[in-house]
Order: C-alpha cells, then sequence, then structure tokens
C-alpha cells in the first residue's frame, strides 16, 4: 500500500511538472495543445542520452533542451508567423509521436542504469515539481513579470502600449513551457518508467493538457489535480489493491481518460462557469498582431 | 530582402484562389519528402533510389498496388471524418477511437449472428454484410457524439475530448480481445476471431467495395458543402460561430452534427480495415497500427484544406507513401517506423506551410516609392 | 526627461510637415501644429480625416514618411509607444486599454519601470492615492477593472498616464462612452489638470460642444490635411462643423408622420442576466406599435445588448415575456423569431453581423438560407441569390466590385449598407436597430438613418439602440433612457428635452410630474 503512494506521487510529479509549463504558456496567452508530442521528445532523446553516456545528467539536460527548441518552435508558429496554435500545437504532438516511434525503436528496452535514489522514500522529482508550483505561483501573482504575462494573455494590446514587449514575453512563456513539459518526460523516461518503447506515454501529456483547463489556471488547484490523476493512474495499473476482481485490468485502464472527461463536463457547466469562469485568460490562443 | 532596388516582401492575402491553395499544398508534400530524404541518408540510403523503390512498389507493384488502395479508402475516409468538423471549425482527432468503435461493432453483428472461428461456415452474407456497415458506423457516431455535444453544449475542448475517447477505445478494444474478452480469438492469440469466409466483404480485382463508398462520400461531401443549406450553415458556423447563432444558426445543433458525420465515416474506415481488406479480417494485436495510420487523415484534410475531392489524389498519395515507406524498410533495411517518421516530418512541414496560405511573398521595386533612400 | 523643466506656455509638442501615407490613401498631408504646456489643444475630424493616424504618430505607433516630431524643442523619432511614454507623452484610448480582469492598481503599475520586480503594491497605492487627491479623481484602487464604470475607467487610464509622468495628455474620443454627467465631471478634471501645466490634446469626432466648452485651440482636419487653426473663442459650433464636413450640415433627418397601428413588440417584465451572471435586464417593459421608433437611451453596457438579444432569441431570459403581433415568442428559438418577422441589426457589425471570408452572395444568406424561396429541398438557390445581391446593392448604392467580393474587404459604411438592405429587405415586421450609425461617416449615418425612417413609414416598429442623443431625439417617437438595466422612463420624443434624458440616462429621478 505504501509503494502504491509513492508510486502514485512519483506519477502526480509528472503531471505536475508538464502541466506546469503548459500553465504558463497558457497564461501568456499560448495554447500548446502538443504537450505530449514534446513529452514524447524529452523522453525518448533523454532516455537515448542516458543510455549512451551513462549520464542522468546529460540526459534531463537533453530532455530539456529539446523541450526548449520545441517551445521556441511553437513560439515561432504561433508568434512570429501568427498562425493557429491549435495548428501548431497538432503538429508539435503528430511530429513528436512519429519521429520518436522511428528514433527510439532501436533502444526500445529498460534503460539499464541504477535507479535514481528517492529522497525520504519519494522521488526527488516529486520535491521538484512542488517547488515548481509554488515558485510558479509567486512569480504569477507577486511579481511584475508575473504581471506583465497575465496582462498579456488576458490583452496584448493593453500589454504592448504600456510598455511590454508581447511577443519576447510569449516566446520566453512558450519556451519555458517547453522546456518543464520535456522535462517531465525525461522524468517519465528516466525516473518513473524507465523501459522505453514505442508510444510509451500513452495520454500522460493530453492528461497534463486537460489538468490546466480545470485547474482554473491555479498552480494549487493544478498541482491537487496532479495528485488526484498520478493516484488514478496507478489505481488504473492495479485495480486488484481496491476492488480485486471486477472488470479486466483493461477496463481500469480506461478510468483516469473517463475520469478526465467527467471533469471536464462537470467543470463546464453553468454553476462553475459563472463562478470561475472569469480565471481563463481572455487572449488564450488568438494570435496578436501589432495595430 | 533586398536585391538590388528590388524587396522581397510579404502581403497577406485578400483571398486564396482553389490553383494557389494547390500549388502552396503541393510545394509543401515536395517539400517534407525533400526534408524526409534526410532520413534516408542518415539510414545511408539513396534518397533517390529509396523514393523509385517507394513509388515502384506503391503504384506499379501487382501486390503493392492493392495495399495502397486498400490504405487509400481508409485515409479517405479518415480524412472526410476529420473535414467535416473542421469546416466547422472544430477539430476531430478522434478517428482513432471512432474506427475502434466501428471495428468493435461490426464484430459485435458478427458476435450476435454467432460468427466465432468457423472460417468456413456459411452465413447470409448480403444480409450480414449491410449490418456491419451500418453498425460499424452507429458506434461511431456514439462516440463521436460525446464529443460534439460537450463542444456544443458545454464548450469543452474538443481537442481533449476525442484524444480521451481515443485512449478509452484503445484499452476497450483490448478488453474486447485479449484476456479472455467476449471477441477473443478461441486461439487465445490476444486478437479477435476471424471473419468467415462467407462475410469477406465483395471484391472487384481485389478491391474491396468500400472503394465506392469512400470515393461517393467524398464527391457528395463536396457538393454538400458548395450547395446545399446545411453545408452553408457549417461553413458559416466554421467561420464565425457569433454571426452563424445570429444567423439562427444552432451551434450545439452544428457541433453535434459534425461529429455525427465525420465519425460515421471514422466507423465506416474502421469496417473497412478489420473486416474488408483482403488478408486482415480481424482485429489483430497490433491493431494500434490501423489507429494511428487514421492521424494521416488530418494530414490528408489539413492539405487539401478541407476540400473533399482534393482529399482523394491526397489520400491516394499517402497511401501509397505509407505502404511504399514500409516496403523499402524491409528492403533496404532500415530502422523501424518509417511510415511514422514520414508522418511528424509531413506535419510539421505542413504547419510551416500554413503561413503560405495567409501570406504571399512579393517582390516589390522599392526606389520608386522612397526617393532619399 | 526633456519636458521636466516646461513652464506655462511653454512649446512642449510640435508637429511638422507629418505625412503618413498606406496602400491607396495618404492619411496624413503635412500636417503642422504645437501644442503648449498648461493649453487644452483640440483635433477635430471627421471618421478617415486621419485622426487615428496622427494620433498612433504622436505616440509611437506609427511613424510618419515624412515629418518631424519636436518634443521640448528637440526633434524625436520613436519607435514604439515606449519611447513616447519616456518622453512624457500619455495616451487615454477610445477603446479601453486596460485589463478588465486585473485590478486598478494593476492596470495603473502595468509595466511601468518603478513596479519593482517584486510588486510594491503598498508603496504604489500610496503614490497613486496621493496623485487621484491632487486632481480630485475618486476611485477605488483595489476594485478589478470590470466592475467599475466607464467613467472611472476613463479617469483610471489617465491615472495611468499621469503615474507614468505624462506631460502631454492625448485623448481619444474622450466622452465617447460617458454618460452627460460623467462627461461634466472629466470636463472639471482636465480645466484641474491644464492648471497644474499639462498639456491636454483631445481628439473628436463631432461633439462640438465639448470643444467649445473645454478646448483653447482647435486643429480641424479633413481628408487628412490641416484645413483650420483657430483659437476655440473665435469659432461658432456652426463654423467648425462646416470645416470639419466640407459643406453646411444639416443633421436633421426628417421626421415622418406615421399614424400608429397594432402593437408589435410587447414586452412584459423581463430580467435577463449579462454572461457575468449578474442582473444587466431589470423587469423591462415596454411595447411597439406599427410605424413607430422606440429609441433606447443609454450609455453601452446599461443592458442593452442583453435586451436585444433576448429580443432577438440569442440569451435565455430570465423573467418575462416576449410577444410579437400577438405571439408569445419568449421560448421561440432566434431562427424561429426571424422567421415570424423580427429583423436584428446587431451593433458589432464585424464578429456578430457579417462573416468575413463569406461573399456578399453569402452574407446575404445568413438572412435568407432559411426561407423556402431559397433553399428548396436543401439546396440553395445561388442565382436567385445573387439576383438579390444586386438588387441590394443597387437600392442601398454599396461601393462594392461586385457580389463575389469578400465582405472583410468593405470599409464600415458599405459593410452596415449590406446588413441593412439583408434585413430591411425581408420587410420585417419589428426592425432592432443596435447603434446603426456607430463609427459611420456623416453621408452613411444619414443614409441609414433615412432607411430606417423609411421602415417605419412601411409600418414596421423600430427598436433603436443609441448612445447618441441627436440620433435619439431626432429619429423616435418614444424616447426610454435606461440605467443599470431599468428602464428609468419613457418620454414621447417630439417633447422630450434633452435635459431630462441626459439626467435619466445617468441614474436620476427626475425633479416632478415626468412620465
Amino acid at each position: 500500500m505504501n509503494e502504491f503512494f509513492i508510486r502514485s506521487l512519483d506519477a502526480s510529479t509528472i503531471f505536475t511538472i508538464a502541466a506546469i509549463g503548459e500553465l504558463i504558456g497558457q497564461r501568456s496567452g499560448v495554447i500548446n495543445v502538443g504537450v505530449e508530442g514534446v513529452m514524447l521528445f524529452g523522453a525518448t532523446l533523454g532516455f537515448i542520452t542516458a543510455q549512451v553516456t551513462g549520464s542522468y545528467l546529460l540526459g534531463f539536460l537533453v530532455g530539456i533542451a529539446i523541450g526548449a527548441l520545441l517551445g521556441l518552435l511553437h513560439g515561432f508558429f504561433s508568434v512570429t508567423l501568427g498562425g493557429d496554435q491549435v495548428v501548431s500545437g497538432m503538429g508539435i504532438w503528430i511530429m513528436g509521436f512519429g519521429l520518436t516511434t522511428y528514433i527510439g525503436n532501436p533502444y526500445t528496452g529498460p534503460l539499464g542504469m541504477d535507479r535514481i535514489p528517492t529522497f525520504l522514500g519519494v522521488s526527488p522529482f516529486f520535491y521538484v515539481g512542488v517547488a515548481l508550483v509554488v515558485i510558479t505561483w509567486f512569480v504569477l501573482s507577486k511579481t511584475s513579470l508575473g504581471l506583465q504575462i497575465r496582462s498579456v494573455g488576458e490583452n496584448p494590446s493593453v500589454a504592448e502600449v504600456s510598455g511590454v514587449n508581447v511577443s519576447r514575453t510569449r516566446y520566453w512563456c512558450s519556451i519555458t513551457g517547453g522546456m518543464l513539459m520535456g522535462f517531465a518526460g525525461a522524468v517519465y523516461a528516466l525516473n518513473y518508467n524507465p523501459v522505453w518503447n514505442y508510444n510509451f506515454l500513452m495520454g500522460w501529456g493530453f492528461i497534463a493538457l486537460a489538468l490546466v483547463f480545470f485547474s482554473m489556471w491555479n498552480p494549487f488547484i493544478m498541482l491537487a489535480g496532479s495528485l488526484l490523476f498520478g493516484t488514478l493512474w496507478q489505481l488504473s495499473l492495479n485495480p486488484q489493491l481496491v476492488l480485486p476482481g471486477l472488470f479486466s485490468r483493461y477496463v481500469w485502464r480506461t478510468v483516469p481518460f473517463a475520469i478526465t472527461l467527467i471533469v471536464l463536463f462537470s467543470m463546464s457547466m453553468k454553476w462553475f462557469r459563472t463562478r470561475w469562469g472569469a480565471a481563463k485568460p481572455e487572449a488564450l490562443g488568438l494570435p496578436y498582431v501589432k495595430e | 530582402m533586398r536585391i538590388g532596388s528590388y524587396e522581397l516582401t510579404l502581403k497577406k492575402r485578400e483571398t486564396l484562389a482553389g490553383w494557389q491553395a494547390a500549388v502552396i499544398s503541393t510545394l509543401a508534400v515536395v517539400f517534407a519528402l525533400l526534408l524526409f530524404s534526410l532520413v534516408f541518408v542518415q539510414a545511408e540510403a539513396n534518397p533517390l533510389e529509396a523514393y523509385k523503390e517507394i513509388f515502384d512498389y506503391a503504384f506499379f507493384n501487382p501486390f503493392g498496388l492493392p495495399l495502397t488502395i486498400n490504405r487509400f479508402i481508409f485515409l479517405l475516409l479518415c480524412a472526410c471524418a476529420f473535414i467535416i468538423p473542421i469546416r466547422a471549425g472544430l477539430w476531430n482527432i478522434g478517428m482513432t477511437g471512432q474506427l475502434y468503435a466501428g471495428a468493435l461493432s461490426a464484430f459485435a453483428v458478427l458476435f450476435a449472428f454467432g460468427v466465432k472461428g468457423a472460417k468456413s461456415a456459411e452465413y447470409p452474407g448480403e444480409l450480414i454484410i449491410p449490418l456491419m456497415v451500418v453498425a460499424s458506423m452507429l458506434g461511431a457516431v456514439v462516440v463521436g457524439t460525446i464529443a460534439g455535444y460537450l463542444k456544443g453544449k458545454y464548450n469543452v475542448n474538443e481537442i481533449v475530448v476525442t484524444m480521451m475517447l481515443n485512449f478509452i477505445m484503445f484499452w476497450l478494444v483490448s478488453f474486447m480481445i485479449k484476456d479472455g474478452g467476449p471477441f477473443m480469438n478461441p486461439g487465445g492469440r490476444g486478437e479477435s476471431f476471424e471473419l468467415a469466409k462467407s462475410l469477406y466483404a465483395p471484391l472487384y480485382k481485389d478491391v474491396p467495395f468500400t472503394v465506392v463508398l469512400a470515393l461517393g462520400f467524398a464527391l457528395l461531401l463536396y457538393w454538400v458543402f458548395a450547395k446545399t443549406k446545411l453545408g452553408y450553415q457549417i461553413r458559416a458556423y466554421g467561420q464565425n460561430p457569433t454571426a452563424a447563432e445570429y444567423a439562427g444558426i444552432s451551434g450545439v445543433k452544428i457541433s453535434v452534427l459534425v461529429f455525427v458525420l465525420g465519425a460515421a465515416l471514422a466507423g465506416l474506415a474502421g469496417y473497412h480495415y478489420f473486416a474488408a481488406v483482403p488478408g486482415v479480417y480481424k482485429i489483430a494485436r497490433s491493431y494500434n497500427f490501423q489507429g494511428d495510420l487514421a492521424f494521416y487523415g488530418i494530414i490528408c484534410g489539413l492539405i487539401s484544406q478541407g476540400n473533399p475531392i482534393a482529399a482523394i489524389p491526397v489520400a491516394l498519395l499517402f497511401g501509397g507513401l505509407t505502404n511504399g515507406g514500409r516496403f523499402v524498410q524491409g528492403k533496404l533495411k532500415l530502422g523501424f517506423g518509417i511510415d511514422y517518421a514520414l508522418l511528424g516530418v509531413l506535419m510539421i512541414t505542413l504547419v510551416a506551410f500554413q503561413f503560405f496560405y495567409r501570406y504571399q511573398v512579393v517582390l516589390v521595386n522599392t526606389r520608386k516609392e522612397t526617393p532619399d533612400e | 526627461m526633456l519636458l521636466d523643466e516646461i513652464k506655462r506656455g511653454d512649446t512642449v509638442l510640435e508637429a511638422q510637415g507629418i505625412t503618413k501615407r498606406f496602400p491607396g490613401v495618404v492619411a496624413n498631408d503635412k500636417i503642422d501644429f504645437e501644442i503648449n504646456a498648461g493649453e487644452v489643444h483640440a483635433i477635430l475630424g471627421e471618421n478617415g480625416a486621419g485622426k487615428t493616424t496622427l494620433m498612433n504618430i504622436l505616440f509611437g505607433l506609427y511613424q510618419p514618411d515624412e515629418g518631424e516630431l519636436i518634443v521640448g524643442g528637440k526633434a524625436v523619432k520613436f519607435k514604439s509607444p515606449l519611447d513616447a511614454i519616456d518622453l512624457g507623452i500619455g495616451m487615454v484610448h477610445q477603446h479601453r486599454k486596460l485589463v478588465p480582469a486585473h485590478t486598478v492598481i494593476e492596470n495603473i503599475i502595468l509595466g511601468h519601470p518603478r513596479a519593482g520586480t517584486i510588486l510594491n503594491l503598498k508603496r504604489a497605492e500610496e503614490e497613486i492615492t496621493a496623485l487621484s487627491r491632487k486632481y480630485g479623481f475618486k476611485i477605488d484602487l483595489r476594485a478589478k477593472v470590470w466592475q467599475i464604470s466607464e467613467g472611472e475607467k476613463q479617469l483610471v487610464e489617465i491615472l495611468k498616464a499621469l503615474y507614468r509622468g505624462a506631460k502631454v495628455l492625448i485623448l481619444d474620443e474622450p466622452t465617447s462612452a460617458l454618460t452627460p454627467i460623467e462627461t461634466e465631471v472629466l470636463m472639471e478634471s482636465i480645466k484641474t489638470m491644464s492648471n497644474e501645466d499639462l498639456a491636454i490634446v483631445p481628439f473628436i469626432t463631432h461633439k462640438l460642444p465639448i470643444v467649445l466648452a473645454i478646448s483653447d485651440r482647435v486643429t480641424v482636419l479633413r481628408r487628412g490635411k490641416v484645413v483650420n487653426r483657430i483659437k476655440t473663442s473665435e469659432a461658432t459650433e456652426r463654423s467648425l462643423a462646416r470645416e470639419m464636413v466640407g459643406r453646411e450640415v444639416i443633421f436633421r433627418v426628417e421626421r415622418k408622420k406615421v399614424e400608429r397601428g397594432q402593437p408589435i413588440l410587447e414586452i412584459e417584465n423581463l430580467s435577463a442576466l449579462s454572461d457575468k451572471g449578474v442582473t444587466a435586464v431589470d423587469k423591462m417593459s415596454f411595447t411597439i406599435h406599427e410605424g413607430e421608433i422606440f429609441g433606447i437611451a443609454g450609455i453601452s453596457g446599461n443592458g442593452q445588448r442583453e435586451l436585444v438579444e433576448v429580443i432577438a432569441g440569442l440569451r435565455k431570459e430570465l423573467e418575462g415575456k416576449v410577444t410579437l403581433d400577438g405571439r408569445d415568442i419568449t421560448q421561440a428559438s432566434s431562427l424561429e423569431r426571424w422567421q415570424a418577422g423580427i429583423g436584428y441589426i446587431p451593433a458589432d457589425r464585424i464578429d456578430v453581423g457579417s462573416i468575413g471570408e463569406f461573399s456578399l452572395i453569402e452574407n446575404l444568406m445568413m438572412n435568407y438560407y432559411f426561407d423556402e424561396e431559397f433553399s428548396r429541398g436543401g439546396t440553395l438557390d445561388y442565382r436567385k441569390m445573387r439576383e438579390l445581391t444586386n438588387e441590394i446593392i443597387e437600392e442601398f448604392s454599396v461601393a462594392t466590385p461586385g457580389p463575389e467580393t469578400t465582405a472583410k474587404s468593405l470599409s464600415g459604411g458599405n459593410l452596415q449598407k449590406v446588413i441593412l438592405g439583408r434585413v430591411l429587405s425581408r420587410k420585417p415586421r419589428l426592425v432592432i436597430a443596435d447603434l446603426p450609425s456607430q463609427g459611420l461617416d456623416v453621408g452613411a449615418t444619414e443614409f441609414v438613418r433615412n432607411k430606417l425612417m423609411e421602415a417605419k413609414q412601411e409600418k414596421a416598429g423600430v427598436l433603436l439602440i443609441s448612445e447618441d442623443l441627436d440620433e435619439i431625439l431626432s429619429m423616435s417617437d418614444w424616447v426610454a433612457p435606461v440605467y443599470e438595466g431599468v428602464i428609468m422612463g419613457i418620454l414621447p420624443g417630439e417633447a422630450a428635452k434633452r435635459e431630462d434624458v441626459g439626467a435619466l440616462m445617468a441614474g436620476l429621478e427626475l425633479g416632478g410630474g415626468a412620465s
């Protein structure tokens, strides 16, 4: 049972880091629906680097770097070219899915390195995730930079006439977001489940994306959501812990996805919308064209 | 960029004529294939030779061509399943889940008729095959409606919803065909039971009848968008939902409708690949492959700019490329997943080329306009 | 900062030969003027006269093709608004440049160099409070911007500019969204500020009385050129209007007498919520008869939009009843209402009234696709639709290359004519005209008003929503001022007094006797 909780926290860590990356981008008005693609890249390249060089550190750095690169690419498509952010995000996802399947295939199998030591029984990345949540909250709500990011996400033309560089802000948020997503992927492949396999993320990135939607763009609610989904994910893998013998294991695997749907649906109902609807960044997904 | 007194600048397009879109789309594909040569080079294969092999096998080889055509049918249906919602401004990336639902429903019909295993048993095909087709479409519609309704009524992001449904359906297929699931092959190989021979889809020169359905639906769709009230309502909603609501077009109705129609075609694609393609006739262990192939439908839909007739040649090309890609992968001893890599390269190139649908590069003579400089 | 040592009467900002060209037009043609400290210098001009371009040049959003800006005696080149702000030029935009979801303070300190890495809200609050006390502004600094009134938002923008050290304040249409009473408060503030040696430059389209009341000098623009520079004391409303438009202006639309007929629209005790979930329409009741224009006067945001949407079937009512020609349509869908004879001309022409990428034919189809005549068995009759489009282009004198042109390529006035033609050609029983002449030039405005008057003569009922008191008073048979979702009274159009309507719009009760 204790093992179960630890695995749940480990799983939630990956949701947390990826979702906080997405949240930062969305707060500046850039939506990246390609979280899964960025994570796949971070996971696969991080995995390969670590296996080839034998260095965890290099693995993580490469994961973060490829994330930054994809964040930059997404920024380029959506800020500089002013294109549809959904198209760009879909492109990044499908590119990640397609290319990592090809690139990673020769490395199919376990990582074959000593496990990263735990800290107080839990993976050290759990603490990193919590720290990221706190830092993000602090930066967004208490600092001048955070005010600028929020303003860019709410109303870029206001930010521009107030002397905020909208493009630069959005670029940096997209890049930072990408780095975190790539990092989350690397944590998955190097720590949580160090066995490379075709499309081994199986929807983590999309759940992270959904988490941002129902976090009301609040890092703490998002953290709570991550913990819930980390637990759900573990539960779906180990249903015998709660309800042994009920349903096939495959049916259990659908549970996190079904719950995501149910939560998204209930939070879109009128009751929530009138109370929390205002939290959504007004300019989310809209390209900004200078007047 | 300056060349002498001329300057290359970007101009926003006022309109995009059909032929311009076609040129840009063709350029995008050509560029992607050039870019993809790098993959061949990296794998120490000659790109020219590789492409020649791909096209030879895909379009001129007696074994390859029928496979290409089967993929073409599948991709065209998936492309249309993507196109209908995208014309209403909605993203259906749930073809995968919808086609799984279609396949499961088709097999449920078999199950209901007691077809389970015996390959040689005689069944009334003329009754059961149409039932399978209809069931596959209806099964997919159930899944698609969830996305359309949640989007229309509650404005839940349809990308997340369709993706979640993809995973749910993926695991449900596993449940049905593995570990003693109802559709499991009696041989117990983690795949579904096989069709009885008498229920194989009718073929004409190795091509199943679904080709007629796919082409027919593409043409029909084109007409619907161009000439009908329904098509007008969908397009109006896609261009400007607020204005459409103002004109009395119900957003909920349109959202549900486009997902119902799109999913029905995706379900048909599921029937096609699992119950009509010669040599398959079952839901195999590696059913994820067909699910992944459906993502090419997104690319077909985007490259053809939502035009179902333009999607026909595009689907044929990609049917051939993926099929030939698998072939050269074996022949030239390349790594696994060439077709996946191509999917990725095509997609990102296409995204980059979206820019040229909105802007054009023009050459301006700057001397005239600014005399002082 | 160049402007720190400025004294009253010094020239703070000078424009010399400013020229700006856009493809096909010269928006600003060799514009010269200068602004002194302690002076209110109005720039007057019609829509399309080049005001906006000039303003954007002064604020660094555009760079001029020719000419120079001189600030505090030094020629300057602005690369972005930031350069202008640094030199002490502040701008208050017509379309509020504030983030509604943020607090007043957050809005004021956004992008301010002294905001600090970690926000020091306390210090900012003290400084801003001191500043607003100096000019006599009263604003709750911790309120969210979406909660405060339009007048207060205006003051917040002024405060924001002042907090960043503005010595020159550019005001774009400063009174356009204000009630008459808020306008007076603003004019007071402008006087106080100019006494503090600030130079103030209001850009104004047509509210001539305001120009006369607050400005010291006026520069009149027409078609990108300066046509006159004059001391306000030497100008009259009439002379300014003539210079601005280039001909004598007769703003009067002749009010046609039409016999009052059957009731068409009856609104009973109607309430509705806004998107934010607060009551926007509060127990409204009124009736519109055949051949009648019913004018709702009020500043935007007092429930007009919600009222119109409820009547058009685009918003759910909270309670109450809507009756059209004796038939209860409260539960009818918007499509059923179109078919029952409601014709709705929306305020937002681009986002609601048209589909930019569609041709004019397909735009006209928006109100016709559901008619049997144009869609037999589900297929649309494009040929018939093209004929109708050509007729409307002709009758409403739409300037366009042809019916295949996209809506987004039309100018505002032409687009409005298309929408007007589309709606009126259906011969609706009830015409809802929401801000029908907003943003149009004089010619198009006259055209629109005359067409509405024609509809009335053809026995339609017209619900006219407007912020422009002149429009309301000259057109309506009945005037209903609204304030915060409440109809403050229903006055007969010909007898309604301007001051009364203004007071009611501001939420004041009338002294005695008015019905």
